[in-house]
């Protein structure tokens, strides 16, 4: 597996000391360094990072909606802009370049004073300067375990596009290990999807999504398996 | 009225005053509509209707928190059962017909690629509620009246090898596809000019899961108890 982490701190001691202690974790094959605000976006979008280490003097309003932004596209929570052209799970061309590969960011705050109660909401974990190695270790290890914060407390009930993967396989009749074959995922993350996805549509059966992958043109009427579909 | 229990010296229109859902029930008694002021007592005298069962099929119907306790051992499983099999006549013959007409107008007025598979999930649900039906009149039902007709005379009883247990474990829920439908439409079918249309469908479907979980609620909590008790006599 092929970590990356990002540590945002002025500080030149601080800075040094957390990639010194990240360094001796032996989780990250990658540890990327900045020191100002400027350069955050682009790291960010360039590198990927798995976490982010920062320190919320770095983060004023305008970064800090932008960060929960990307965070929740990177964790498959949120939608891009207004934008809904991009609907169709496997159409990429859509999205061009805002298109940020899924997978779990969590960001932590270094904090030598106190913590802002506003930006309290965007952290996964928060490391004191004070802090011994072994306790970085142990939160970023929890941080990393845990599953990725929901971000801003946004009820969003909109299908990811993996979700939507999902749904239209399922309109195509393919059973949940045809799935997992198919998007070379496990069965157990097939029903996780299967789970999410009735959960927020409040839809249960497969004959009901069929009609909502429709609706929303996940999949084409002639995409149907004809008599596989009627199967439960 | 909710909450409120029908005794036998209401009048039959005060109690449709009080919950119209009252009024599918006639019928399934031989009860006609026209019955001026009579009371429940006068009616069920008049028509050779057993007056306790009569209050505890409407007093289980109406209210969710019910419970017969004491009732259930008088109650007689063959008038039971001609009373749900009454109810699933109206199922077959009445409400689902109905509905059928409404999701048909309602694919012939709306002009989207979806409708045809709506159609297609509705007609599957109801062909899910027929052989739930069928399989209630023609393999649960004989079964139960066997039972009964032993514990009354006690004649010779084939081998067996249904019990109430398996028909618990069968009833299953038949209203999960009603809610699926009912949220697509809602939620997520788009405006399609159908205006009353839709709405009409939509509250025929929320009253018909309210009688499906009404009438599932007599089967749960006087059928299956009281047919417990005969196989316990029987066995």
């Amino acid at each position: 597996m092929n970590r990356t982490i990002l540590i945002a701190e002025q500080s030149e001691i601080i800075r040094k000391g957390l990639v010194q202690i990240t360094g001796n974790l032996n989780l990250f094959d990658n540890i990327h360094e900045i020191s100002c605000s400027s350069k955050l976006k682009t790291s960010l979008t360039r590198l990927e990072p798995d976490v982010l280490v920062i320190n919320p003097a770095l983060i004023d309003p305008e970064m800090q909606q932008w960060l929960a932004g990307y965070r929740d596209r990177k964790n498959g929570s949120g939608t891009f802009d207004t934008d809904d052209s991009n609907e169709d799970g496997d159409n990429h061309e859509n999205t061009g370049q805002k298109e940020i590969k899924p997978g779990y960011f969590r960001i932590a705050a270094i904090i030598h004073t106190l913590i802002d109660d506003e930006l309290k909401g965007l952290f996964d974990e928060v490391i004191q300067v004070g802090d011994t190695g072994l306790k970085i270790k142990g939160k970023i290890n929890s941080m990393l375990s845990r599953p990725a914060s929901p971000g801003s407390p946004v009820q969003d009930d909109t299908l990811s596009s993996r979700e939507k993967d999902v749904v239209r396989l399922l309109a195509k009749g393919l059973s949940n290990k045809e799935i997992s074959e198919e998007l070379f995922i496990s069965p157990h993350t097939v029903i996780t999807h299967r789970k999410n996805i009735t959960r927020k549509l409040n839809i249960k059966s497969v004959a009901g999504l069929i009609v909502y992958a429709i609706i929303n043109g996940i999949v084409n009427v002639d995409e149907l398996h004809d008599d596989k579909n009627i199967n439960k | 009225m909710a909450g409120l229990i029908i005794t036998g010296e209401m009048k039959l229109s005060d109690i449709v005053d009080g919950d119209k859902r009252a009024l599918v029930l006639f019928p399934r008694f031989g009860i006609e509509l026209g019955f001026g002021d009579r009371s429940v007592e006068d009616i069920c005298k008049k028509l050779g209707i057993d007056l306790q069962f009569f209050l505890l099929m409407v007093n289980t119907f109406l209210n969710p928190d019910y419970f017969p306790d004491k009732q259930l051992k008088r109650v007689d499983v063959d008038m039971l059962i001609g009373y749900l099999v009454e109810a699933h006549n109206y199922y077959l013959e009445e409400r689902i017909p109905y509905l059928q007409s409404l999701i048909n107008n309602f694919k012939n007025r709306v002009d989207h690629p979806a409708v045809m598979q709506l159609e297609k999930f509705f007609d599957q649900y109801i062909d899910e509620v027929r052989d739930h039906l069928a399989y209630e009149d023609e393999t649960a039902f004989p079964y139960m009246e066997r039972i009964s007709a032993y514990g009354k005379s006690r004649l010779p009883l084939e081998r067996i090898d249904y019990s109430v247990d398996v028909f618990e474990e069968r009833h299953d829920n038949i209203q999960e596809k009603l809610s699926d439908l009912k949220n697509l439409l809602v939620k997520y079918f788009p405006p399609a000019g159908d205006r009353y249309l839709r709405i009409r469908l939509l509250n025929e479907l929320i009253d018909f899961e309210e009688d499906l979980i009404n009438h599932a609620r007599i089967e749960d909590k006087v059928l299956i108890p009281v047919v417990r008790q005969l196989e316990k006599q029987v066995r």
